[in-house]
This record gives C-alpha cells, sequence and structure tokens, in this order.
C-alpha cells in the first residue's frame, strides 16, 4: 500500500473523526477516501484511538456543581440580577430606618451623658496644697486627661486624684481621715458623684 | 447556535456563563454537564486514572473562580483544558515531591499511564493503550486533544502554551509512532 501524500486531506481526517468539518470539505474528504487505501487505514487508527477514550469515569454533575460557589461569593460587591433589585431596595430602606432611628435614640443618650459628665468635671475631689500641708482633701477641677483615666475601675481612679502635698507630712488623724475619704471616692458612681463635704472647712459643693 | 434535541435552540457556553454570573445555578449544571466528560477523557488519556472526578471537580472549580478573566477568546472547553493541564502538572509536582525521588523523565510518566492495565478489556483498545505508551507526554496529549477531543493545532497550542506548529509536528510523530505500533502488533 502506498502512502498518501494528500497532507491537507490527511490534516482534515481528526475534523471528520469528530464532525468537525462544514459540508464542502467533508464531501471532498468522502471523495478521497472512496479511492485512497492508506488514509482508510489512517482514519481507522483515529477512530481506535477515539473509542479507546470511553473508560473514562462518568463524572457526577451535581456533586461537581455542589463544590462551585455563587458567583455573588466568588466576586463580592456585584450587580444582583434584575429580579433581585426590588427585594434589595426594600432591604436597603428597612436598614437606612434602622440607621436613622437607632442613631437618634443614640445620639439623644449620648447628649444626657455629655451633660452628666460635664457636670460631674466640677466635682473631682483632689487634695490641694494647704499653707500647713495637713488638711484633708478639698474638691478641685481636674483636667480632661485625668478626666480619660476614669475608664479603669479603681487604679486609674487613684490617678485622678493629684496629691500635691508630702503624704510624709501628714498627721495619723489626717492620714486616716484621707484614706477614708478616698474608700469614699471609690464607693462612687463614676458619672454622678454624690457631693462630698470637706471636713476642715464644712464648705460644701 | 446548535439545536438541543427538545428542538430549542442550545445555549452558547458564553450565555450560559452570563446566567451563572445573573446568579441560576442551573447555568452551572448545563455547563459542567456539557464539558464534564470531555475533561474527564482528557485526564484518563493523559494517565491521571486515578483521582480524576477529583481533578475535574477541581477543574470547575478554579474555572468558576475566575471565569471573569474568560474572554471568550478561545472555546470554553480549550480554556478548562488548560486549567485541568496545569492542575494535572501541578498534581504531577505534588506526587514527585512526596515520593522524594528524582525528577520524573518521560519514560517514568509513561510507565504511570501503564497504571491503566485491566481497566482496557477489549483487545483494539488494549493494542491502542499501548501505543499510545509509546508516546512522550507531550505528544500523547497532542494526539488524544487532536483525536479525541477533537481541538485545532490552534485550539492545541492554547492548551499546551506553545506553537500551532509544535503542535503540528507533535501530532505527526506521534501519528507516526502509533501506526507503526499497530502495524507491527
Amino acid at each position: 500500500m502506498n502512502e498518501c501524500t494528500d497532507s491537507e486531506i490527511q490534516e482534515m481526517l481528526p475534523d471528520l473523526l469528530n464532525r468537525a468539518l462544514g459540508d464542502d470539505a467533508r464531501e471532498r474528504v468522502e471523495a478521497h477516501l472512496a479511492r485512497c487505501e492508506s488514509c482508510r487505514e489512517e482514519l481507522e487508527v483515529l477512530r481506535t484511538v477515539k473509542s479507546a477514550a470511553v473508560f473514562a469515569p462518568t463524572i457526577d454533575v451535581d456533586r461537581v456543581v455542589r463544590q462551585i460557589p455563587s458567583y455573588k461569593a466568588i466576586i463580592p460587591g456585584v450587580e444582583a440580577p434584575a429580579w433581585h433589585r426590588p427585594v434589595q431596595l426594600l432591604v436597603a430602606a428597612a436598614a437606612a430606618l434602622i440607621i436613622i432611628v437607632g442613631g437618634s435614640v443614640l445620639a439623644t443618650r449620648h447628649n444626657v451623658r455629655v451633660e452628666r459628665s460635664v457636670r460631674t468635671d466640677t466635682l473631682e475631689p483632689r487634695v490641694v496644697d494647704n499653707s500647713n500641708a495637713a488638711l484633708p482633701p478639698k474638691w478641685a477641677r481636674v483636667d480632661s486627661q485625668q478626666r480619660a483615666n476614669r475608664g479603669a475601675p479603681a487604679l486609674a481612679q487613684a490617678h485622678a486624684l493629684a496629691l500635691t502635698a508630702d503624704v510624709d507630712g501628714l498627721s495619723d488623724r489626717s492620714l486616716v481621715q484621707l484614706m477614708n475619704e478616698m474608700d469614699r471616692f471609690d464607693a462612687l458612681p463614676s458619672t454622678e458623684p454624690d457631693p462630698v463635704i470637706s471636713v476642715d472647712s464644712g464648705d460644701s459643693l | 447556535m446548535t439545536p438541543s434535541p427538545e428542538g430549542r435552540p442550545e445555549e452558547t457556553d458564553m450565555e450560559l456563563i452570563n446566567r451563572w454570573k445573573a446568579g441560576d445555578t442551573r447555568a452551572a449544571t448545563r455547563l459542567v454537564g456539557r464539558h464534564s466528560q470531555a475533561l474527564a477523557r482528557f485526564a484518563a488519556s493523559a494517565g491521571e486514572w486515578q483521582g480524576t472526578e477529583e481533578l475535574v471537580q477541581d477543574t470547575f472549580v478554579r474555572a468558576f473562580a475566575s471565569l471573569d478573566s474568560f474572554r471568550g477568546e478561545s472555546t470554553l472547553r480549550t480554556w478548562l483544558f488548560t486549567i485541568e493541564r496545569r492542575l494535572m502538572l501541578d498534581r504531577r509536582r505534588a506526587d514527585r515531591r512526596s515520593r522524594e525521588t528524582v525528577p520524573v523523565q518521560e519514560s517514568d510518566q509513561v510507565s504511570e499511564y501503564g497504571a491503566l492495565d485491566g481497566l482496557i478489556a477489549e483487545e483494539a483498545q488494549e493494542r491502542v493503550r499501548k501505543s499510545l505508551d509509546a508516546l512522550s507526554p507531550t505528544q500523547r496529549e497532542v494526539f488524544t486533544l487532536r483525536v479525541q477531543q477533537g481541538l485545532s493545532y490552534k485550539e492545541i497550542a492554547e492548551v499546551l502554551g506553545n506553537t500551532e506548529g509544535a503542535a503540528r509536528v507533535h501530532y505527526h510523530n506521534a501519528l507516526r509512532t502509533v501506526k507503526e505500533f499497530l502495524r507491527d502488533e
């Protein structure tokens, strides 16, 4: 058997096998095959090779699809299809309403808290440096940094007390008095302290 | 558009992709159903008999995750073959590392393909399998993509990342080897 030299026809044999030829090309190849034993043999080889591939396992399509995430999950922020938009608008409107109402409530509460904290700012206890350094603490205004320390419980409150006199100079009685006062400060609520009466002068605030 | 068995025009891959992007999961089912067996055949013919379904599944998961990068310049199937082939190469590299062997030569990969023993029952198919065993991995990929999958040289070049001319040469060398093998049997 002579080998065929028509390379153009030979190139088209796999396409004939896979039905990828147009009508004209297919008729031309079939006409050639009718008179060329070499190409018929080659086509038979190709057909055998193609049929040998049927032993690939069958794929469970549903199982594969279950592993594929949705497009929205893969690409966040993609525009939803048209039929989703009315639902999205309703959800967006509800969310906006919640934000506005919730924000108003929070703002109102915040104003009340600010008002209270402004009042309490003026009522921080403080030991001031009296001339004899042996007097109990008096009330004094503290700065905002000290105010910020109030968030931490006892330790921060202790820092808020500005001891400007030397403790060593206090008498035992004064020290006990001072410690009692400090205990009372620890017991005070952080936002609304009770008025404390100074012991030495009887000044009330 | 090709008519479906029901007489309705068959949706193109791009139409199904757009439907899936719009939230229609049935479009994904159609796409997977349309291409999964071709991917399985390619994997099996390339020697990836074990774990073929997992490989096909991974191919689709990866493909759907990056569908935005698919421009439709090639067919979807060609693009899927490209992804699947990369996964197969990754697998082989991982296998080599796990076995801690010397780098695998083409002859070693040919023996991997020999794991198909007993799976192809009929004599003619057994002969074909042996003839494919005699090919290099690249020749086998080109040959099966051309004959079993019906890809053009241009598409094969895209899958393999080389030129049409190289694909053509690999095909003809493979065809000559297979014909000689079958003639000598």
